[in-house]
């Protein structure tokens, strides 16, 4: 089995996010990225198959500012291959990033792909489906585990209410990642380095598609604040008073 | 045509909530582009008395489309979508809705947007205000073409979307498609774990990350107690294992609706949000004066949670006596 | 040649042969060890041996057994001379040590010494059979008893030999043997005299001569190995300063302990030093904590699987060959739970070096990833923001904005002192209040002073002891890269574990710095009156040393003079100073969770503070212990008993004649 590992980078939504002057985008001068963390878990899931069953695993990501670090992790994470694909534009959408990935996959041969199921910002529709779509693959998202068997896999898909169905799905597949049945593994920052230095990312060049017209950013604002709730000032003590006395008159302290 | 097709999602043999506010936010949409609203219903028939908010219930069945397959419902959506041409296409943005949506817009080359809250009709043109980064940022977009759509649940009130259509049933064949998929369902497990049904409980006190390690969800166990309540998590909380997946409220985790919803150091993701948001009394405690969790909260406070929780739970074991 | 020379030359020369093979098994992975220096210093070295062996100085930290202990040991060097006698006699005929006063005051010292080993002997027997301190538990008993036996023997037989060669008659040493002489005149109301005794003293010079030869015999299988390892082991001790903890190098493919072959030869030689006395058990948090984790066992498991992989058994408990060392030998829960407080290493009598070796196995563990999620969570914050919180690093200076006055940015301006805050000072709620203080306080006092805004990262102090040695050097490296710009006359600051990376680990980066704690600056400000105190707090208080600052910086008193000057009365806890007991968040212990821990370090630290009777301060000089005690003041529902303070909060109230008149 060959995986590929489809990452990206999100911005870190701990730091505040700033609208730039265009109204249309974030200000990304002075946003700081990181691996988007359904990604992380696909990664994950990827090594632990490779662990498990001997899979290869091949990280891909759209080449874009600082996405080398990522791979470069992914690469010490226990990745074998690394590889960027030059679209020609690093802020693409899912969609259009979608089907330069797919462009790559074809090329690299694979037959599994695992990406997160879901970013921070796939305002126009999250990349796995469109993968599988570009490449006329059965795909599966939210997907909790993933079991090899062969020329199948078995994945445990996610519904609200904790329920979750086993489904067996055909190779080639692209699965969405919810969550790896463990947390990411952490990568040692002398395995980044050593990964840094066993030498230079594979590059292949995949043009994006044209996505559907239609649809455009026509702005971008942040939500007003604390619209709706009625905050509680003061110190710890006063604010547990308050709430000691809003609960007991809704008659919800313990009798 | 300006017709506004909802799928119609089921869980338990029932009809998902979202469905309903779909159907409601249908039915204003399908008013401002002058057409009808159509619910395609794949599978579970006994479900299309169900839905008086549909102007049509379009009824596929196939063997395959129950227990539920997403790549069969995917090849069914994108076929009504094919041969009944609706302007609006709406899905749930569920875990169910992020098989479908992507997938049925790929296959039918036309645009998505994701993550809705507010859909309206303005000029001709759909538009719609989505939640990105988390929250922090909201996205307006314009969309003048045949489009899909997945909503946030919670977006838009159930109520409207109950009843008010025609109700008229038509059955559409198949996909050939289905007779030839490449995934299988093999099984499904209930929810299990130590016993306890947050969705069963009054009054939950929830923790997020904010808790800041799983050594102080103690200080919410302590909570919890006073309170008579069950203690509740966000997703980061339960991916990290500080506490089971069965104490996940949200949308990959359970939905709740207690009496009293507590959320200690939880900033409110979307998909939290859309696992508490009907809960009869929201109480949140965030560092972050920002953060989306005081927007669908009742009483808010930025107030530190390590001298609230203690205080708090102090006063309430005074009251209990 | 008499037969009983021919007698005595086979089995002396069968004893040594075994006892050489068996010593020359043991030392072959010694000397085929990764090299350290320890011959550096050698007449510190020396005055080591007479402090630590000579004067037994750790040992008697436990008067009992330390006087027991001096007992058989001072006995043990006098009696050598009658070991020097059996041998010499048995080989040179006419030999006798009467030259240099065998016959007069060796005699004399020989009895009196064998009455003192025997007794030394009986309360080591005591000791271990009727009071059994709990420190014992774990150890070999089997051994212990047979190494007791074998001395008694010795000791006994000696005796004896001496008792009959008295009551043989003739025995020019007689008049200085007065206990042989006593008993040899008890023997003689048996009738055991003149040629009588003669086979009796015979017979026992045999067992005298067997019992010295069957110890030689089963020291090198025996714990009591440490009576030819300690000496070396004490004179090879690690002298570098305490809070240097080796680095790893990080250029190989892979880094920390993964066989216990790979240890250098003093690490190896600690393993067969260790007497199994438990001394470090009894002081661990850990252990005390009841985690996996006993410095103890964790040498004896150490030693076992030294001995295991050169297939030399003797001490194997599992037999059948290799094991993996980590998960195996040593399980990653024992390595997990040291909190790197010191206490284990500042108590062993024979300077075994504990932490090191922990540390070293964890580099291991981390490399392969086998630790547990929130500390995976914490370095991946780390390595990604520079601080512990997951937060950005433009929080960092987020509490200077309630302190109503501008805090000088070191990195723009020339500063007297530049602040390193440190992550917890910085981020944690519970102690940005103090952190606050701290800055009204050198303020007022006209201090110059500065910090380094966002660009200042966790000093790594904790991430070098987690065994993340490439985190370690990105953190230190960036900190020394961002101090190498500024001016300033010395670093200050709150956190002892900063004050220890600064001060002494980042010496291996090329940086040294004049790094003062901010209780030592306290002081100064204070002795020069630039702070003039309302009066001092008319309550009693109790200090709490952080081991950071105490055991691993020697700043003991600094603390205590500030205290002195603050409050009414300071009513010390039992272990105090070097004998502090660890809140338990050192050494990364702070990014783990609790699980498996039965009493919590800090809940055993508050509860001796309020058993003290009349402490309603538990003064804290360290962010974390403001963190760790206040949490366990409150899970024990003891606040209405103690108070957690920052010693800044005791300084800021008596500078208030308002707040000094309330107490």
């Amino acid at each position: 089995m060959h995986i590929a590992v489809v990452l990206k980078q999100v911005p870190d939504l701990v730091e505040e996010l700033d609208i730039d002057s265009g109204g249309k985008d974030i200000d990304r001068s002075f946003v700081k990225m990181k691996i988007n963390e359904f990604d992380d878990h696909a990664l994950e899931q990827a090594v632990l198959l490779k662990e498990s069953s001997g899979a290869k695993v091949t990280a891909v990501a759209v080449a874009a500012d600082g996405i080398d670090q990522v791979l470069y992790a992914a690469k010490a994470r226990g990745a074998d291959r690394a590889v960027k694909v030059e679209a020609g534009d690093e802020f693409l959408d899912s969609r259009r990033a979608a089907s330069a990935i797919a462009e790559a996959i074809k090329q690299l041969e694979c037959d599994l792909v695992l990406t997160g199921v879901q970013a921070a910002d796939d305002l126009f529709g999250q990349a796995a489906p469109f993968i599988a779509a570009a490449l006329g693959w059965p795909h599966v998202s939210v997907v909790s585990g993933v079991e090899a068997g062969g020329s199948t896999v078995r994945v445990h898909q996610e519904y609200s209410g904790g329920r979750m169905a086993t489904l067996e799905v055909d190779l080639p597949a692209v699965l969405g990642i919810q969550a790896a049945p463990q947390p990411p593994r952490y990568v040692p920052v002398t395995k980044l380095r050593q990964a840094m230095a066993s030498g230079a990312l594979e590059t292949v060049s995949a043009a994006a598609g044209a996505a559907p017209v239609g649809a455009t950013v026509s702005g971008l604002a942040k939500p007003e604040s604390g619209r709706g709730a009625e905050m509680l000032a003061g110190s710890a003590a006063e604010v547990a008073d308050k709430l000691a006395a809003l609960l007991a008159e809704r008659g919800l302290v313990r009798a | 045509m300006g017709n506004v097709l909802v799928y119609v999602e089921a869980s338990d043999g029932k009809v998902a909530p979202v469905t309903y506010e779909l159907l409601g936010a249908a039915r204003t949409l399908a008013a401002g582009l002058g057409g009808q609203v159509e619910a395609l219903l794949a599978g579970g028939g006994e479900l299309a008395s169900e839905l008086g908010g549909a102007d049509t219930v379009i009824h596929v069945d196939h063997p395959s489309l129950s227990p539920y397959v997403p790549e069969a419902h995917v090849a069914v959506l994108a076929e009504a979508v094919r041969l009944r041409n609706p302007q609006v296409v709406l899905v749930g943005n569920t875990t169910i809705g992020i098989d479908l949506a992507a997938g049925a817009a790929a296959a039918t080359g036309r645009p998505l947007v994701s993550y809705c809250v507010g859909l309206e009709v303005g000029e001709g043109a759909v538009v719609a205000r989505s939640q990105l980064y988390g929250g922090k940022i909201i996205a307006t977009t314009r969309t003048d073409s045949p489009a899909v759509f997945a909503v946030v649940g919670g977006s838009f009130p159930d109520g409207p979307g109950r009843s008010g259509g025609k109700g008229a049933q038509e059955t559409m064949d198949p996909p050939s498609s289905l007779a030839s998929l490449r995934s299988r369902f093999v099984g499904a497990t209930a929810p299990g774990g130590e016993g306890v049904d947050i969705t069963k409980a009054e009054r939950l006190v929830s923790v997020g990350r904010g808790i800041g390690g799983p050594e102080n969800i103690e200080l919410a166990e302590e909570l919890a107690k006073a309170l008579g309540a069950e203690v509740g998590a966000s997703r980061p909380v339960c991916d990290s294992g500080w506490l089971p997946k069965t104490r996940q409220v949200g949308k990959s985790g359970m939905s709740v609706k207690p009496k009293l919803y507590f959320a200690v150091g939880i900033s409110g993701a979307p998909e939290h949000l859309e696992g508490m948001r009907d809960s009869e009394l929201i109480v949140a405690v965030n560092s972050d004066a920002n953060a989306p969790i005081f927007k669908v909260a009742h009483f808010g406070t930025t107030c530190d949670l390590f001298d609230l929780l203690p205080a708090l739970t102090e006063r309430l074991k005074a009251r209990a006596g | 040649m008499p037969a009983k020379t021919i007698a005595l030359a086979i089995l002396t020369a069968a004893t040594l042969s075994w006892s050489g093979y068996r010593f020359y098994l043991l030392l072959r992975p010694v000397f085929h060890s990764p090299w350290e220096n320890r011959f550096d210093q050698i007449p510190r070295r020396i005055w080591g041996l007479v402090t630590n062996i000579g004067l037994h100085a750790r040992l008697l930290k436990i008067p009992y057994s330390g006087l027991l202990h001096l007992m058989i040991f001072s006995g043990f060097v006098i009696l050598l001379t009658g070991i020097v006698q059996a041998f010499g006699e048995g080989f040179i005929p006419g030999f006798s040590l009467a030259p240099i006063g065998g016959h007069t005051w060796i005699a004399l010292v020989q009895d009196l010494f064998d009455v003192i080993v025997m007794v030394g002997l009986a309360m080591a027997a005591f000791n271990r059979y009727v009071l059994r301190p709990d420190r014992f538990k774990g150890s070999n008993e089997r051994d212990a008893t047979i190494v007791l036996l074998l001395i008694f023997a010795v000791v006994f037989d000696m005796l004896m030999q001496n008792t009959f060669r008295v009551a043989s008659g003739g025995d020019p040493s007689a008049s200085w043997r007065p206990v042989s002489s006593a008993l040899a005149a008890l023997a003689g109301l048996f009738g055991l005299h003149g040629a009588a005794a003669r086979p009796v003293a015979e017979f026992f010079y045999w067992t005298h001569v067997l019992a010295i030869l069957a110890f030689l015999a089963y020291i090198p299988t025996s714990k009591h190995l440490h009576i030819f390892v300690g000496i070396p082991n004490v004179f090879f001790r690690d002298l570098s300063p305490k809070g240097v903890l080796p680095r790893a190098d990080t250029s190989k493919p892979s880094i920390g302990l993964k066989d216990v072959e790979q240890l250098g030869w003093k690490q190896k030689l600690d393993l067969y030093a260790c007497t199994e006395c438990g001394r470090c058990q009894a002081v661990c948090p850990a252990h005390a904590a009841g985690q996996p984790l006993s410095p103890k066992l964790l040498i004896m498991d150490l030693r076992d699987a030294l001995l295991d992989e050169e297939g030399i058994g003797g001490h194997v408990k599992h037999g059948n060959g290799h094991r993996e060392l980590l998960g195996g030998s040593i399980q990653d829960a024992t390595l997990w739970a040291c909190t790197t407080c010191r206490a284990c290493m500042e108590v062993c009598p024979l300077h075994i070096e504990h932490v090191p070796k922990i540390v070293d196995m964890r580099r291991q563990l981390v490399e392969l990833g086998r630790m547990e999620p929130k500390l995976q969570d914490t370095l991946a914050s780390l390595a990604q923001y520079g601080n512990s919180f997951n937060q950005s690093e433009r929080m960092r200076a987020r509490w200077t904005k309630d302190v109503g006055f501008t805090i000088k940015d070191a990195r723009k301006e020339p500063v007297d002192v530049l602040w390193f805050v440190g992550d917890f000072a910085s981020y944690d709620p519970r102690v940005q209040r103090h952190t606050q203080a701290v800055a009204r306080v050198l303020h007022e006092a006209r201090v110059d002073f500065g910090i380094l805004y966002e660009s200042e990262r966790n000093s790594g102090n904790d991430v070098h002891r987690v065994g993340e040695e490439g985190l370690f050097e990105m953190l230190a490296q960036h900190n020394v890269d961002v101090l190498s710009k500024c001016t300033f006359k010395r670093i200050m600051t709150t956190d002892p574990h900063s004050l220890n990376a600064l001060g002494q680990e980042y010496q291996s980066f090329g940086a040294r710095y004049n790094v003062v704690h901010y209780t030592q600056l306290l002081l100064e400000l204070l002795e020069s009156g630039k702070l003039k105190l309302a009066g001092p707090i008319g309550k009693v208080a109790t200090y709490h040393d952080p081991c950071y600052l105490g055991r691993y910086n020697n700043g003991f008193d600094a603390p205590r003079e500030v205290m002195k000057k603050l409050m009414a009365r300071v009513h010390e806890m039992g272990r105090c100073r070097e004998n502090s007991f660890c809140c338990g968040a050192g050494g990364g212990r702070i990014w783990m969770d609790d699980k498996g821990i039965k009493e919590r370090p800090s809940e055993n630290r508050i509860k001796e503070a309020v058993a003290l009777g009349d402490a309603k301060y538990f003064v804290v000089a360290c962010p974390k212990d403001v963190v760790m005690y206040t949490a366990a003041v409150q899970a024990l529902g003891m606040e209405d008993k103690i108070e957690v303070k920052d010693i800044i909060e005791l300084v800021e109230m008596a500078l208030d004649p308002l707040l000094v008149a309330v107490g």
